[in-house]
């Protein structure tokens, strides 16, 4: 999924999936995560990223 | 899509295809187990198994999260689900999964207020919105969905939320292996590794299958030629007379995992003494629990749990389904009595479940004529 929002403070990303739905996903598994990233995610959280912004 | 389009390339799958077919000996059966969900659901839905020799067989074990949750813990999660100011959360997969006295989907339509969700955080949400409500998460999964619970469980105490539990199923994959490995009833020659799994774990725990027990390992994405490859590099691996993990899902997979996970994952749960699988029976040390610190959050101690266990239908025949002992359409009541839409086991609920994956694409009438 690949990241649109980021709020650290939280720990939390908006990411949007293939099908261009967004959702919010726990980001604290995967370090100083940026808009544009691909992450993969599972469950609602992120454990690694695919692709870097 | 940059990680999908390369990993489908059909001359590619051809090619492995091929080189697959140079290297298994001939009027030898190969039997090749993968323990991931995920895999069964590729391998039908791509067709593997048609790109492979005839004596390259394709075993699917206890990867579906789903599939494993015995009927008692189905039963036990209703009688939560029954407390008046409790809301019952649970993935989609779940709702469909028979207890002794059906599922969750059927509790919900004689009242009983239980919620679909698509992580734990969406549970915590209903938990913030409803105050006064006690909100249960009921948790399947290996090691992949664990830390999702476990981040939500710290999330939860640092937001000082005291409405929120979680009834815990999460399962762990190296002891129902190494059960596997140990079963008479079953001759392996090697295994692909669960990618998504390993993405937590890594790939050097499943080191003792090859060490211990002279079975090579490929750890394996998702997409068709993740799979093909995988295959190859076991069969490879049995061709040249070599033993190892081989990591084939390099581009997600650290060999030692993801250490931050790791971490998580011992600082919120604890193993459970034993746990019952479905068609597994109990296996120690196989589960997860929260750990004391998080006593508060266990739905298991904050409500009486009866602790039912049922026996599983005798018709049904999940438990060998999971085993790798039978396949799918040996089952008595696979696409007749048991379907997607009626399902009696839990391997023809899930899309990750054995069953459904073969059903679903339009293995029923294939593989009956060659029964």
């Amino acid at each position: 999924m690949r990241v649109t929002s980021v709020d650290d403070t939280c720990g939390i990303a908006v990411c949007v999936g293939e099908r261009g739905s967004a959702i919010e996903v726990m980001i604290a598994l995967v370090s100083a995560v940026r808009i544009g990233d691909v992450l993969l995610v599972h469950a609602g959280t992120a454990l690694t990223r695919l692709a870097p912004a | 899509m940059k990680f999908v389009d390369e990993f489908r390339d059909a001359a590619l799958g051809e090619k492995l295809s091929a080189e697959i077919a140079s290297i298994v000996e001939p009027g030898r059966h190969y039997k090749i187990m993968e323990v991931c969900g995920g895999h069964t659901h590729t391998i039908y839905r791509y067709g593997i198994d048609d790109l492979l020799p005839a004596n390259v067989e394709l075993v699917h074990g206890p990867g579906c999260p789903v599939c494993v949750i015995p009927m008692g813990r189905v039963d036990d999660g209703v009688a939560i689900a029954r407390h008046a100011d409790v809301i019952l959360t649970c993935f989609g997969d779940m709702m469909r999964v028979p207890g002794g006295n059906g599922s969750f989907l059927d509790a919900k339509a004689a009242g009983a207020d239980i919620r679909m969700v698509y992580s734990p955080l969406d549970a915590l949400r209903i938990a913030r919105e409803h105050p006064d409500r006690q909100v249960v998460f009921f948790a399947i999964g290996f090691e992949t969905t664990a830390p999702s619970t476990a981040l939500t469980v710290l999330r939860a105490r640092a937001e000082g939320i005291r409405n929120f539990t979680v009834m815990c199923n999460h399962v762990t994959i190296l002891p129902p292996l190494r059960a596997l490995l140990e079963s008479p009833d079953l001759r392996l020659d090697g295994f692909i590794g669960p990618g998504h799994v390993c993405t937590v774990v890594g790939a050097r725990p499943f080191e003792f299958i090859a060490t211990q027990y002279h079975k090579p390992v490929a750890v394996s994405g998702f997409e068709p030629l993740d799979f093909l490859q995988s295959v190859y590099m076991v069969l490879k691996q049995l061709a040249d007379g070599r033993c190892e993990v081989e990591n084939q899902y390099t581009r997600v997979v650290p060999y030692d995992g993801n250490l931050q996970a790791l971490k998580l994952l011992s600082q919120v749960f604890e193993l459970r003494p034993h746990f019952e699988w479905r068609g597994l029976g109990f296996i120690s040390q196989s589960a997860l629990q929260l750990a004391p610190e998080f006593r508060e959050y266990d739905a298991e101690i904050r409500f009486a749990v009866p602790g039912i266990r049922v026996a599983d239908p005798k018709a049904c025949q999940c438990g060998e389904v999971l085993k790798g002992v039978i396949k799918p359409w040996e089952c008595k009541v696979f696409g007749t009595a048991c379907t997607p839409e009626h399902p009696i086991g839990t391997c023809m609920v899930s899309s990750e479940g054995a069953c459904a994956a073969y059903y679903n694409f339009g293995r029923v009438a294939r593989e009956r004529v060659v029964v």
